[in-house]
């Protein structure tokens, strides 16, 4: 509902008889200009078309030498806003030789000089903040404040890199080895690194990586996903003004050709990866053989671990944002809903009346809460992830299929979903849905709880809702998973913070973001030095 | 002078933004336009910089102050409790000019009020700052009461 209502009629409720009778005398000489906001408008796009992008290498814009392309659409309104190249093994190659050539100066060029293109970066990302939001809506289909809020997470991990002159430091000891010969410790950049991305948060997840290995002296690569490279490109197009020198920052757009040129090439040092886990277990294993360091996150499976002392009404919206927050595409969505004990029957009534108002939408619009689905592939598989849940025997309460949203017949939309009466062997209760479906599980107490999220191979993030300092403390001591949430039902670690998780979803030792990136993307080296 | 606005239905934090900008861009026209037509009342510029200063404000919340960690759905605000919509006019006199901005400052300072109290348990930084607006609201009124003395 939108509405534009007269003063008129707003100020006579506020006045006197006398002062409506004047009122309504000064309303008889006003121009009146109309002005509505319906539902369907939404702010504007930043272009209507992208046309066809190109790969940032060696510091210049480059047409791909790749004859095919893919289109970018806009799972909201179904249109085609740009198309992007499959570039080569070849193209990735060059771009990885110009970024081993640049780390030779980049690696001799000091730390607090290197800082000073991320606070260039830092002020033209804050000045285009409302564009780079903007773009992420019509690439990927998230509501405005979620993307808003992704790329207040990107500033963040660069702010957080900018702190390298003190978060590289090695360490020293006097006498460390013997009397008289002292030992210490260097961190040292060690040459290219590059990053896969999936398409769930265009803007950030490069930022996970890219603005440390590059702040502690490597060069970098940026392989967005394909399905969502309008936001890297205009970021890029920032980097390229933030003046860092040809070659230490480089995007080439692409599919499996050009994750497979990354992980192969002997000068890559290093690769991190988010996406499915068997996609990162490829990775993974891929990285190894070829003597890589590896970060691979994949594919999460979280439970919301409700007991019966928690705050209801806060907890049913907070989890509101967790299961259909980024109409559940991110890897920390809330999937499972684990009522304990006697909370399950006024707990499942307040959810589903919550979710049964959550506005799905176009996520330009500022009032909606929910975007559509990626494609309609995703859409499809999530569709088959429902009637399995039907077919299984879990009890479907809120149907989110067939929606439709006034202005967008093209639209990749599902509406909030809920099961209900969901046993742990069932489809839906274990595998990763990646869609707004909750499973409501019932569970007699908390013991039973945490054995159903362990009975998961993924260990990505879950919380639980409560008053009890005990439980809360049980629960965080206990649950097996790289991100646990206390009445907080999106468990995403802040840049100065690691982020990974754990068991099947993720693969590697080092993780994401603060100190950990400083580790991953520096050798420690030892010098012993006595003085004859 | 001409007024417009468009205030969306509050359902998330960008809307409740939105909206505000909306109650800061009527009372900035409603001053702007009234100094001209009144020069020697020395308040009304004062005051359309001080709305116009709380537009570049709630920009920079909804930039700064969001974490997207807790941006739940917003169902407890009802719109109309706070809607202005003076689609164009020109009030005659400054006594009515008075009585308009005392309207747009008391409705504006009930909707930062109770918005405060929501974004509470939701962003606690936008708490503060809309408490602080609500107050600035109050005390605008005092300001248009002696002007109008």
């Amino acid at each position: 509902m939108s509405f534009v209502l007269h003063i008129m009629v707003i100020f006579e409720q506020s006045l006197s008889w006398e002062g409506r009778n004047q009122m309504a005398k000064l309303m008889a000489k006003l121009k009146v200009v109309p002005e509505r906001l319906e539902g369907s408008q939404h702010l504007p796009e930043v272009k209507k078309n992208y046309g066809v992008l190109k790969n940032y290498i060696n510091g210049e814009w480059v047409d791909a030498e790749a004859s095919k392309l893919e289109d970018v659409e806009n799972p909201a309104t179904g249109e085609i806003i740009a198309q992007v190249p499959l570039s080569t093994a070849r193209e990735t190659a060059k771009a990885i030789e110009a970024a081993q050539e640049a780390w030779l100066e980049w690696r001799e060029t000091p730390p607090v000089t290197r800082v000073r293109y991320f606070f260039k970066l830092r002020d033209l990302m804050e000045k285009h903040f409302e564009n780079i939001s903007r773009v992420q809506v019509q690439e990927h289909g998230k509501a405005i404040d979620e993307a808003r809020g992704e790329t207040r997470r990107a500033i963040e991990n660069v702010e957080v890199a900018t702190g390298v002159t003190s978060l590289m430091m090695g360490y020293t000891l006097e006498d460390g080895a013997a009397a008289g010969i002292d030992e210490e410790a260097i961190r040292s950049p060690l040459g290219v690194f590059a990053s896969i991305s999936p398409f769930n948060f265009p803007a950030m997840i490069p930022f996970w990586f890219w603005p440390y290995a590059v702040a502690c002296g490597n060069t970098y690569i940026v392989k967005p996903s394909k399905q969502v490279p309008l936001t890297q490109e205009y970021i890029f197009e920032l980097i390229h003004q933030a003046g860092f020198p040809p070659g230490v920052i480089s995007l080439v757009n692409g599919s499996h050709e050009v994750a497979d040129a990354l992980m192969d090439h002997p000068l890559v040092k290093g690769i991190s990866f988010v996406g499915s886990t068997a996609v990162a277990h490829y990775v993974y294993r891929k990285c190894a053989e070829n003597r890589k360091r590896v970060q691979a996150q994949g594919g999460a499976k979280n439970s919301l671990v409700v007991m019966p002392d928690c705050v209801l009404n806060r907890t049913v919206a907070n989890m509101l944002s967790s299961f259909y927050g980024c109409t559940g595409q991110r890897c920390l969505a809330g999937a499972n809903l684990v009522a304990v004990g006697d909370i399950y029957q006024e707990l499942k009534e307040k959810f589903v009346e919550g979710a049964k108002r959550i506005k799905v939408g176009y996520g330009l619009d500022e009032t909606v809460n929910m975007g559509p689905v990626i494609s309609g592939d995703a859409k499809k598989k999530i569709e088959r992830y429902i009637a399995t849940g039907v077919k299984e025997g879990a009890k479907l309460i809120l149907d989110g299929r067939n929606i439709k949203v006034d202005g967008y017949p093209k639209g990749h939309f599902i509406g909030p979903t809920v099961f209900d009466n969901v046993t742990p062997d069932m489809t839906i209760a274990k595998e990763e849905i990646f869609g707004p479906v909750v499973s409501i599980i019932r569970v007699k107490n908390l013991d039973e709880a945490i054995d159903l999220i362990h009975s998961s191979p993924f260990g990505n993030a879950a919380s639980i809702y409560t008053q009890s300092g005990p439980a809360a403390r049980e629960f965080r001591y206990r649950v097996q998973c790289g991100n646990i949430g206390i009445n907080i039902g999106i468990v995403a670690a802040m840049a100065y913070f690691p982020f990974a998780g754990s068991k099947d979803s993720f693969f590697g030792d080092l993780h994401g973001q603060g100190e950990d990136a400083i580790n991953f993307f520096t050798d420690r080296k030892v010098v012993i030095t006595r003085w004859f | 002078m001409v007024l417009k606005s468009s205030f969306p239905e509050i359902t998330t934090f960008g809307s409740l933004i939105r909206f505000a900008l909306e109650l800061e861009k009527v009372a900035t026209s409603l001053y702007e336009g009234s100094s001209k037509t009144y020069p020697n009342v020395a308040a009304l510029p004062l005051l359309a910089d001080l709305h116009r200063k709380r537009s570049q404000l709630l920009e920079h919340t909804r930039q700064q102050k969001l974490n997207e960690m807790i941006l739940e759905p917003i169902y407890d605000l009802n719109g109309n409790d706070y809607a202005l919509s003076p689609n164009g006019h020109s009030p005659s006199a400054l006594k009515e000019l008075i009585k308009m901005a005392e309207i747009i400052e008391d409705k504006s300072a009930r909707f930062y009020s109770d918005s405060s109290r929501l974004a509470k348990s939701l962003l606690a930084e936008s708490s503060r700052i809309f408490q602080k607006m609500s107050k600035e609201n109050d005390d605008n009124k005092s300001k248009l009461k002696t002007i109008a003395s």
